[in-house]
């Protein structure tokens, strides 16, 4: 499933339409946009830090 | 061994020019190639400036990472027909399966050199690039194979015991050609005495370049090429050319450390000169 907090938008940095991230208010990077598309091994769940803040995932404790 | 001799001689430095990279686009800068005709353009202007080998990356028409060897094949014509520059693949690939990574090491002719990263590297908060040792000696295999000769990234000092390692396992051909890349985060600390210990630490036959990210590309590259050994710079690396500064084109970067190896007594390595001095 794609991250429900990506839209593709034009932007003034290239042709195409870009990987657009409603959380940061920005456009991502090629690799996040991997993640945000839950390609290959990646999920937006598990390894987007934006995404897991959003939908608080990461609480207290987290990574210790 | 690559030394200090070499710089006392005033052997020729190579210049790998990262010019696209994988992570970042032009969200980070505007004048970061992606399409082929634009980096095969950016290529041919690094050739130019002192470039002799090309590290190379696929992106889709919208800019995001790809890995088929179709996109591939396309791009390495491209920078085929544009230059004659040592053509190199990246088999990086943070998140994505083997499979996927295997795929630019298939096109048809086979790049003469790939990259092969010797372990771990953590991105972001929740990810890291893991690069298992099976995974290393699969792809190491299929370039072998393919006549492909590796490019052995170490992105810290264990990966330089995982250089050797790699020694021990399979029976690669001299000289053994290293990138030490220095920086943040899980590659080793940008500290010159660093560099001097990761150089003492690298196997006999071995070569290698300096990478810095950021703002230690241009002093990493000065500091390796005073130690004999080669340089790899671009904007997959480092987008900035000075703090706050964005850098214009992958050749800005290049001319730079062009310039400071003749300053310092070593010129570019022409592509020949870095095929016979990689033994390609």
């Amino acid at each position: 499933m794609t991250c429900p907090h990506l839209e593709y938008r034009d932007g003034d940095h290239a042709d195409t339409e870009r990987a657009y991230c409603t959380v940061v208010d920005g456009f991502v990077e090629p690799m996040r946009a991997d993640i945000c598309n839950d390609r290959h091994d990646l999920s937006h769940a598990t390894h987007c830090e934006f995404y897991r803040e959003a939908e608080g995932l990461d609480g207290e404790g987290d990574g210790s | 061994m690559t030394g200090y001799d070499d710089y006392l001689a005033g052997e020729p430095v190579i210049i790998t020019v990262a010019l696209t990279g994988g992570v970042h686009g032009r969200e980070a800068n505007p004048n970061l190639p992606e399409t082929p005709a634009e980096v095969a353009a950016a290529a041919a202007d690094a050739e130019a400036a002192g470039a002799s080998v090309a590290h190379l990356h696929a992106r889709k028409p919208n800019g995001e990472r790809s890995f088929a060897t179709e996109r591939f094949q396309e791009l390495t014509e491209a920078v085929r027909e544009a230059t004659d520059l040592v053509v190199q693949h990246s088999t990086g690939g943070t998140g994505a399966p083997l499979e996927a990574r295997r795929q630019p090491l298939r096109t048809d002719p086979a790049p003469e050199m790939a990259s092969l990263d010797m372990g771990p590297l953590n991105r972001y908060r929740h990810l890291t690039s893991e690069n298992p040792r099976a995974m290393v000696d699969d792809l190491y295999d299929e370039m072998a194979a393919r006549g492909i000769k590796p490019e052995l990234e170490a992105f810290n000092d264990g990966h330089v015991n995982e250089v050797h390692g790699l020694l021990d396992r399979k029976d690669l051909d001299e000289p053994y050609h290293t990138t030490l890349i220095f920086g943040g985060g899980t590659l080793t600390p940008a500290k010159p005495r660093n560099l001097l210990n990761a150089v003492r630490n690298l196997p006999e036959g071995a070569t290698f370049n300096t990478l810095g990210f950021g703002p230690h590309q241009l002093p990493f590259a000065t500091l390796g090429t005073i130690l004999g050994g080669h340089v790899r710079v671009g904007l997959e690396d480092n987008v900035y050319y000075e703090r706050g500064e964005l850098a214009v084109s992958n050749a800005q970067l290049v001319e730079r450390v062009a310039s400071v190896a003749r300053t310092l007594g070593r010129e570019p390595a022409t592509p020949d000169e870095a095929r016979d001095i990689l033994n390609l």
